[in-house]
């Protein structure tokens, strides 16, 4: 076991990391890209590993090699930046899109001023008039971090529940 | 199975319609010609199922699938690669469903029937004592796919066992897998494994539009021109040669105004220039130096592309195939391998696959674009405007870009008929009219006789 101190995560400490998952979802499910930019530390991994069907009891099925995302902050800025030009046909028109946020658990770090935080996403989207309704879920493991008084995601890793994806598309942050 | 608008008098018209360079929409997506496609086209073509690099023991093993058929690919203890239809010979279980892993034998969890590597049935639960003595196991081995071979460690799959030969059918398309897939010593290898996700499209739209179309670059990827990575010449992706080469398969070699790439041997590091050089012939060589983009595909649902990417002294090349696997008229299972030279540094290596991820699969800036594209196509073709049962009022699709306007250029080093241009429906045309052969054979019987 860890044989650092660790720190109590009070109610004001989930409500606060809450408060910045929500507003993290906010953001993304509003089109405002570069205020969810802002939430990202500089030194940002933010990965999204395939998952694998194995055979055999509690085989770790999170692949070692293969990913849908493999980022910096400044691959995500290259992304972001793109869905503000003209020509980004898979979001012009515009999908709507909802980022449901749930089953927040903090703990504690060796620093003291990252938390590891998990979490549970359900994504949903509509696209056009189409009827199709596209979702995704899965889990998040997260480090986040008060930087200047601030809260950061320092980093991500994004667990999909299906190996073979059905949105068709990821144009999506998760 | 012909029936409603599928009968000779639409096939002869459909025909018509083809040699004037005009494609009838309703074919895209109708239901009678999906099935035509399935049995006629996937049911004797070669089908890609995986590269040798994914098996790399004896025991390793995947599955995959020919459309609906499901194959489980391992590798034997004698090293050789062997495909089975994945289904238990006692009630047709599907035998192994991991994507992946390394056995000595696959047991079926409904009744415990095991096999070996070689499909060999080895062990029935209780034995002799359910079956009696006459039960001969030998009777009883997993079905073989009836033809698999390989050729530069990519492994196909025929289904039809008298189908001509892999290599006969890649022809000319050899010489250009000997480039994208041989120019390295020890070849290229897959990294983990391939993405998979379910597109709205059909898929000869996603195989037209990866094979036969750099037309679309321009204004579907116009994003990357509005953030400066690609030119603002609309001809940018036009400028090089499209090759028709037999069967329906094709390539397009992308250079660039100038008649070559910005950089040499798409961005490389120049310490495998010589490798290059030595493993080709001074033709691939040639056009493997002066290239941009390769993109191209093995018909009926392979395609493959290799860029270069990154920013000025950033830049990298790696190699992505793709499956299109036809689930329904309206959806594709794509499957997309990452290729790299095995013979690359590690570092290398790893800044391509980035390169990758931020451009094609599923979460690609390009390939995100494509598929609100091939969505488009399939949301609008079941109407009565595009469905016409005599086909003269119908909705067409224009093929006659190039059409007897462009010339191919004698000149150019590699084999097939090479145009002097990329935007062109050279290769959309060869595989419609190779889709017009494989589905309407030994369909009208009485026509034949005539």
């Amino acid at each position: 076991m860890s044989s650092y101190l660790s720190i109590p995560i009070t109610a004001h400490l989930q409500m606060e990391i809450t408060n910045l998952l929500n507003m993290e979802a906010y953001y993304l499910d509003n089109g405002k890209y570069k205020e969810w930019l802002d939430l990202l530390s500089d030194d940002l991994t933010y990965r999204m590993p395939l998952r694998e069907t194995l055979e055999g009891v509690g085989a770790n099925n999170v692949s070692k090699d293969a990913s849908f995302f493999e980022e910096t902050k400044k691959s995500l800025t290259t992304r972001v930046n793109r869905l503000y030009t003209k020509s980004a046909w898979v979001e012009n028109p515009a999908t709507r899109q909802r980022h449901f946020i749930s089953n927040i658990m903090v703990e504690s770090t060796k620093n003291p001023e990252e938390f590891k935080v998990r979490s549970y996403f359900l994504f949903k989207r509509s696209r056009g008039s189409t009827h199709d309704i596209e979702e995704m879920f899965g889990e998040r493991n997260d480090i986040v971090r008060k930087e200047s008084n601030q809260w950061k995601i320092a980093s991500r890793t994004i667990l999909p529940d299906q190996s073979v994806i059905t949105t068709m598309n990821m144009s999506m942050f998760l | 199975m012909i029936k409603k608008t599928l009968d000779e008098k639409a096939f002869q018209l459909l025909k018509e319609k083809m040699e004037q360079g005009l494609f009838p929409q309703w074919v895209l997506t109708d239901p009678d010609i999906y099935e035509l496609e399935i049995d006629k086209i996937f049911g004797h073509t070669w089908q890609f199922l995986a590269h040798e690099t994914e098996l790399k023991d004896s025991g390793s093993y995947v599955t995959r699938w020919m459309v609906n058929d499901p194959v489980l690919l391992v590798k034997n203890r004698k090293g050789e690669i062997k495909g089975y239809l994945n289904s238990c010979t006692h009630r047709g279980t599907q035998l192994c469903t991991a994507d992946h892993g390394n056995k000595k034998n696959f047991t079926c969890p409904y009744h415990g029937w095991s096999y070996n590597l070689d499909g060999e049935l080895i062990g029935i639960v209780a034995g002799n004592k359910v079956y009696g003595e006459e039960m001969d196991k030998s009777e009883w081995g997993l079905r073989e796919i009836p033809q698999v071979a390989s050729y530069q460690g990519m492994i196909f799959g025929c289904l039809d066992p008298v189908a001509m030969p892999l290599e006969e059918y890649l022809g000319d398309m050899k010489w250009y897998f000997d480039i994208l897939l041989g120019r390295s010593d020890g070849g290229m290898e897959v990294r983990g494994l391939p993405q998979r996700w379910v597109a709205k499209a059909n898929w000869k739209a996603t195989a037209e539009n990866f094979a036969a179309d750099p037309y679309h670059v321009q204004t579907t990827h116009r994003s990357t021109v509005e953030l400066g990575i690609s030119p603002e010449d609309p001809l940018y992706a036009g400028y090089g040669h499209q090759i028709v080469t037999e069967n329906g398969h094709g390539i397009n070699v992308i250079t660039s105004k100038t008649g070559k790439a910005r950089v040499p041997y798409q961005g490389t590091p120049e310490s495998m220039w010589p490798m290059f050089k030595k493993n080709l012939t001074p033709e691939q060589d040639e056009i493997l130096s002066g290239v941009t983009v390769f993109v191209g595909g093995v018909y009926p649902n392979l395609s493959f592309v290799s860029p270069i990417h990154g920013t000025e002294g950033h830049l990298h090349n790696y190699l992505n195939f793709r499956m299109w696997r036809p689930i329904g008229p309206e959806k594709v299972e794509v499957w997309c391998w990452f290729l790299i030279d095995k013979a690359a540094p590690e570092e290398y290596k790893e800044a391509a696959y980035r390169g990758y991820l931020g451009s094609f699969g599923p979460t690609g800036t390009l390939e995100q674009d494509d598929t609100e594209t091939w969505a488009r196509i399939v949301e609008v073709s079941k109407g009565l405007m595009m469905r016409d049962k005599e086909l003269n009022y119908n909705n067409v699709s224009n093929y006659l870009m190039g059409f007897d306007r462009v010339e191919p250029d004698e000149s150019f080093p590699g084999p097939g008929i090479a145009y002097p241009t990329t935007y062109l429906d050279a290769i959309s045309r060869s595989m419609h009219e190779n889709w017009f052969k494989l589905i309407s054979k030994d369909l009208f019987v009485k026509e034949a006789v005539k």
